[in-house]
């Protein structure tokens, strides 16, 4: 069967005449398309996106998150501004701005490699104790505008760096956010990365995660999902060398008619490796939560331990799960194991909390909270938990009213 | 312990597929290659009334639009088929048998060899046999007996002609004629294949059961199968295939509909062991299937049973649409490759009506140079309230040079359903292959016990008959994978 392809998307000849760059003539991919059975982009098609421009504020604007003493990297519609942002970072960790070069990988890797305005650089060599935070603000004009991030990160050998990732956006408009990290972890390096994305309620949101780890290197991730009318993380985990370790984790809050999509492929390609996720998820309003993730085994990566959880919670009747977590293996001495599972709050567990004078919506908010912190303790870093942990009871308190 | 010793002397016998060999039966064949002339030829050999040669037309015609639409999505490698290279029917040379003795004894011969003997088997095991040699039924046994009771087994083509309203109301009820590229093509030259009703009320005596037997060179077997049961009864039926040597890949696309009604259960289990191919990949049958069955009514219930382990490639996937409320669908399934064998199997379970469960047990297993893919669905309706379903599925793998994969999908619609998917991939750990031939067993033989212990709670499924020659299959099929 051919795969469908939409090709009468917004971003041509004329998108690229307004940024006075050559147009990209791909195609996005249409509702055919295995890895993008369960999250269809017509929507995205509908919307006449134009390219974001620099919209100047001096300021950041109120609604957005500040972790304090964190330094603080600011890209507004994809750009680096350095008047936002800390400028030294101190000892091990340079940051610089250039030109994208490499067009890997899919269409929304090669979307955003068209129109990308330069790729934030964060290079370290040293271990930075210091929290570095990557603030990307999508900010419309009168128009719909898209917006595409790009930010590379090398960690070299032995280095260590925790990154913060936040993608919001003002308030009440409708934007098109395509952000593509690329990360790469050197040998016996560590990277931690906790990302945040919680875009306004009309906002699209298709981010692609591209992470080598090498030999004996530590990659341990963290993605929230609270909200964005259409949102899709994608992170694509490669393990180029024996001994590497991932931990790939992350949860979904959804109400309204959020769309929320997380895709994982763990590419295990050297022995000796092992990768663990755990995703968890609860759905409210009429609400999509789509969770598919492939573990990849090769042939020589023996003595691979790999794992993957995904389980998910429905608050109403009116949302949807769709699940397809995948193993692909090709090695005979290894251990992978995958579960997934769906269902409700369990009643008993309500009745022990009702019969203990908490009224109903504080049982529930306990219930779901406890749910979710099985893959908020995947999150290392004490204070990143804490912080996520409070988003979440945030959005449940927000959810209730 | 009996049976792993006899597994263990059949792997030592056994030096090359057991079941090749072609029997010298003259053939009644239509020629090569497909068209509406083919398919005119084929239902006017059946003697089909006029609507039956328009639903192959039907099918025909749409099968002729698909010529894009054959299907890649699963895990599998072949050359492309040329489906006007194949014989579309052929048939042995003799029909309408009026009992046993008239069947060719050269065919009796060939079930001899096949270790079936049928006369034995009707004694002894107390089954009705509806042997397909080729494409056409050529002995139905014990008929009479399920007849006085209300039982309809016979051919399908045979109840076209004899129960047309029962055929008209349920063919192509579960899988349309529209289903799939395989199944079209399958409702456009279908050939034969069983029928079998079960009236209300009835609990079926007696194991109903079918061997088929692909014998034809370069003719593609389009089995169509549809079982009945009315409200309240019960019937197991079981499908049985070996297949004899041969260079050429043979195309088999069977389609099996399943219909329960109110409180009725159909029990299916299938052993399959057609020609793998040879060690290189060579020849070996491709097999592509759609079995679905429809729990229509009220707590009804339909269980599938399958253990793959032949065919170069499978395509499988037997599935249950749990209409009814409270009704049940269970698939168990052993799947073997070895060597350069292909398996892309599993099911989907479709929960529509409330309180409706499914159980899903697949045991994987791959060998030599083999791949073998479970790949499910799991849907829940919106409707579907309080519906449960659970998935185990476990993979072994046996050697360095084989794969093992697993792709759920699981799609739910419903709060107050619950899913729930597990599954494992390892090997045979090197702890109880030690055990066991510490205590004296030889490598081969200990695979084969920790195998069977792997696949026992599939297995058991397995009504007594089948589960003997089941547990022995799986021995034989990864004969050669270790040592």
């Amino acid at each position: 069967m051919k795969p469908s392809l939409l090709t009468d998307h917004p971003f041509g000849a004329d998108y690229a005449k307004r940024l006075g760059v050559p147009a990209w003539n791909g195609a996005l991919p249409g509702p055919k398309v295995e890895e993008w059975r369960f999250t269809p982009l017509r929507a995205l098609t509908k919307v006449s996106f134009t390219p974001a421009t620099g919209v100047g504020f001096d300021t950041l604007p109120r609604n957005i998150p500040m972790i304090a003493g964190a330094a603080r990297l600011v890209l507004v519609n994809g750009a680096y501004r350095k008047t936002l942002s800390t400028v030294d970072l101190g000892k091990g960790v340079e940051v610089t701005h250039g030109k994208v070069a490499a067009k890997e990988g899919s269409s929304l890797i090669a979307l955003n490699a068209a129109y990308a305005p330069e790729s934030l650089v964060i290079h370290v060599t040293a271990k930075v104790k210091k929290l570095i935070h990557i603030i990307s603000i999508g900010a419309s004009g009168a128009e719909p505008a898209a917006l595409h991030p790009r930010i590379t990160v090398t960690a070299e050998s032995g280095a260590e760096i925790t990154l913060v990732e936040s993608h919001v956006g003002l308030p009440g408009q409708t934007y098109f956010s395509n952000p593509v990290t690329s990360i790469t972890v050197g040998a016996g390096a560590t990277v931690r990365r906790y990302v945040s994305v919680d875009e306004d309620s009309a906002a699209f949101h298709l981010a692609t995660s591209l992470v080598k780890v090498a030999g004996g290197g530590t990659f341990e991730a963290f993605h929230l999902g609270l909200g964005g009318a259409l949102v899709r993380q994608e992170i694509r985990v490669a393990l180029t060398g024996e001994n590497a370790n991932v931990r790939l984790n992350g949860a979904y809050a959804l109400d309204g008619t959020s769309h929320h999509d997380f895709t994982t492929l763990m590419d295990h390609a050297f022995p000796n490796c092992t990768s663990s996720q755990v995703f968890k998820g609860v759905v409210d309003g009429e609400s999509h939560g789509v969770y598919q993730g492939r573990i990849h085994v090769a042939r020589d990566a023996q003595k691979t331990d790999a794992r993957q959880v995904h389980k998910a919670l429905f608050l109403a009747r009116g949302p949807a799960i769709d699940c397809k977590p995948e193993l692909e293996i090709y090695a005979d001495d290894v251990q992978c194991a995958h579960g997934a599972a769906t269902g409700e709050i369990d009643e008993n567990q309500l009745f022990y909390l009702r019969s203990r004078g908490i009224d109903d919506a504080t049982a529930r908010g306990l219930l779901i909270e406890g749910f979710l912190a099985d893959a908020m303790a995947e999150i290392h870093h004490e204070g990143m938990r804490e912080l996520f942990t409070a988003d979440v009871t945030r959005w449940l308190k927000a959810r209730r009213t | 312990m009996a049976v792993t010793r006899e597994t263990a002397e059949t792997v030592k016998d056994i030096e090359q597929y057991k079941y090749g060999f072609v029997t010298d039966i003259e053939s009644d064949k239509a020629p090569k290659g497909l068209s509406e002339d083919i398919i005119r030829f084929i239902s006017a050999k059946k003697n089909e009334p006029e609507w039956m040669l328009e639903y192959r037309l039907k099918a025909y015609r749409y099968w002729l639009t698909l010529a894009d639409e054959e299907p890649t999505w699963a895990k599998l490698q072949f050359p492309k088929i040329d489906y006007q290279a194949a014989y579309y029917y052929a048939a042995p040379k003799r029909e309408k048998l009026a009992s046993l003795d008239e069947v060719d004894p050269k065919l009796l011969e060939t079930y001899k060899k096949l270790g079936i003997p049928l006369l034995e088997q009707q004694m002894l095991a107390g089954v009705a046999v509806d042997a397909v040699f080729d494409s056409v039924s050529v002995a139905t046994t014990y008929k009479k007996k399920l007849e006085e009771m209300g039982v309809i087994f016979s051919p399908i083509s045979e109840a076209v002609h004899k129960h047309p309203e029962l055929v008209k109301k349920y063919l192509g009820s579960v899988v349309p004629y529209s289903d799939n590229f395989y199944a079209t093509l399958n409702a456009a030259v279908f050939t034969d294949g069983s029928f079998v009703y079960i009236p209300k009320g009835l609990r079926c005596p007696m194991e109903l059961s079918t061997y088929f037997r692909i014998n034809e060179k370069n003719t593609g077997q389009f089995e169509r199968t549809l079982i009945i049961a009315d409200e309240g009864s019960y019937v197991s039926y079981l499908e049985g295939c070996t297949a004899p040597q041969r260079d050429e890949n043979q195309l088999h696309a069977a389609v099996v509909e399943l219909i329960a009604l109110d409180n009725a259960e159909i029990k299916y289990s299938t052993v399959q062991n057609w020609y793998p191919g040879d060690a290189e990949g060579k020849g070996g049958i491709y097999n592509f299937v759609t079995k679905r069955g429809a729990c229509r009514g009220a707590n009804s219930k339909i269980m599938w049973t399958q253990v793959e382990t032949g065919s170069s490639i499978t395509w499988k996937y037997p599935s249950c649409i749990l209409q009814g409320d409270n009704s049940v669908g269970e698939f168990y399934s052993v799947a073997i490759t070895n060597n350069r064998q292909q398996a892309d199997t599993g099911t989907k379970m479709i929960h529509l009506g409330k309180g409706t469960r499914s159980k899903i047990i697949s045991k994987g297993i791959s060998a030599g140079r083999a791949d073998n893919t479970y790949r499910g669905l799991v849907r829940i309706g919106a409707k579907a309230d309080k519906a449960r379903n659970y998935t185990q599925c476990d993979s072994l793998l046996i050697g360095d040079k084989c794969g093992a994969h697993t792709v759920p999908y699981i799609e739910s619609r419903n709060p107050t359903a619950t899913t729930e998917h597990e599954a494992t991939t390892s090997k045979i750990s090197d702890d109880q292959l030690f055990y066991c031939m510490q205590r004296g067993m030889k490598q081969e033989e200990a695979v084969s016990l920790i195998v069977n212990g792997f696949c026992k709670e599939v297995l058991q499924t397995l009504p007594m008959e089948f589960a003997v020659e089941a547990q022995k299959l799986v021995g034989i099929s990864l004969e050669g994978s270790v040592g």
